[in-house]
């Protein structure tokens, strides 16, 4: 097969993916997205491609160029519809509440005092987190009303129009760790713990990865998930609560998996192309 | 393995022949995180990688 590797930076991700597709014996064309010009009213010369694989670092490089790939009949993993549906928080928690997936309880409002009426209904400390965005930036939590004025003050000043629309989530009380579970294709490849003791366990921002073992209710869940979000190659991050609960947080459309790799041993990028190749729509 | 001069310090660090444009390396000297630039000639060269955006991540 040619499989296309689209990017605006190699990390160690893209690194290992590149090296697993020429050790399953494939041929690998990798594209810099953000040195290339696309035309959008002519063929791009991409037609000899099998698929590609998305793995730009910026969201809007990312969903650009699936468009633009997948307009012009090439099949994307993640495809256009799940990069949108995953980068958006809003949505996504949305998608998932609808389907009987466990999530925290949230609300949005466009206003200051629509803040105080949904903390009211949820109590503090709660989370305000961007609609958009990763690595634990801007998510901000408010241990009282004053805090939650100064955090909503913030946004209001800032220019992002993203940052108008205020997503207001339930504080789940988590024991130091949250869990990152990957999902490829309905399968559960691995997973990890991010221990800290910082209420933001990101691995970005100094959570530890520890590998975890998930039991069948987590399995589950993220099967669930996985399908409902339309992926792919999936990263879903689950609280628990300290009474065992489970909520799912967040899920990631173009995941890192270096640390899972390096705490578990499993060689994801491998798994990843295998499963890919086995699945894609021929 | 090519060497190649660190925009940063000076000194020099050796990149795989298989590397590709836009892929990341740090400098052990000094920390510098790089990025390798391939231009259509086929040039090498490093360059100071892209400072975090607000739409980067996962």
């Amino acid at each position: 097969m040619k499989i296309g590797v689209a990017y605006d930076f190699v990390r160690w991700e893209e690194r290992a993916i590149i090296d697993a597709i020429k050790k399953l014996g494939h041929d690998v064309v990798p594209l810099q997205v953000s040195k290339k010009v696309f035309w959008l009213t002519e063929p791009n010369g991409y037609s000899g491609l099998d698929f590609i694989i998305q793995r730009c670092v910026s969201f809007y490089r990312a969903l650009s160029s699936t468009a633009i790939f997948e307009e012009q009949g090439i099949q994307v993993v993640n495809n256009f519809n799940v990069i949108r549906d995953c980068e958006d928080k809003l949505y996504t928690t949305l998608k998932l509440a609808k389907n009987n997936i466990p999530v925290p309880r949230t609300g949005v409002s466009f206003s200051r005092d629509g803040c105080l009426d949904i903390a009211e209904k949820l109590g503090y400390p709660l989370v305000v987190k961007p609609i958009y965005g990763s690595w634990g930036r801007m998510v901000s939590r408010a241990l009282d009303r004053d805090s939650l004025l100064e955090i909503i003050e913030f946004r209001e000043y800032m220019q992002s129009p993203y940052l108008k629309v205020h997503y207001v989530q339930e504080y789940i009380d988590k024991p130091s760790r949250d869990i990152r579970a990957f999902y490829f294709w309905g399968e559960v490849p691995a997973a990890i713990y991010r221990v800290s003791n910082s209420w933001k366990t990101n691995t970005a921002l100094g959570g530890v990865a520890v590998e975890a073992e998930l039991n069948n209710e987590l399995i589950e869940i993220v099967k669930k998930t996985g399908y409902i979000m339309g992926g792919g190659v999936l990263g879903i991050d689950i609280l628990e609560s300290r009474d065992g609960r489970y909520f799912v947080s967040e899920v990631n459309a173009v995941p890192e998996f270096r640390n899972t790799v390096r705490v578990t041993g499993k060689d994801l990028a491998r798994k990843m192309i295998e499963l890919t190749i086995k699945n894609i729509k021929k | 393995m090519r060497k190649l001069e660190c925009p940063i310090c000076g000194g020099f660090m050796e990149i795989p022949d298989d590397a590709v444009s836009g892929e990341l390396f740090e400098h052990d000297e000094c920390g510098a995180q790089l990025e390798l630039e391939i231009d259509e000639n086929g040039n090498y060269r490093l360059k100071e990688a892209e400072e975090i955006s607000e739409d980067w991540g996962q």
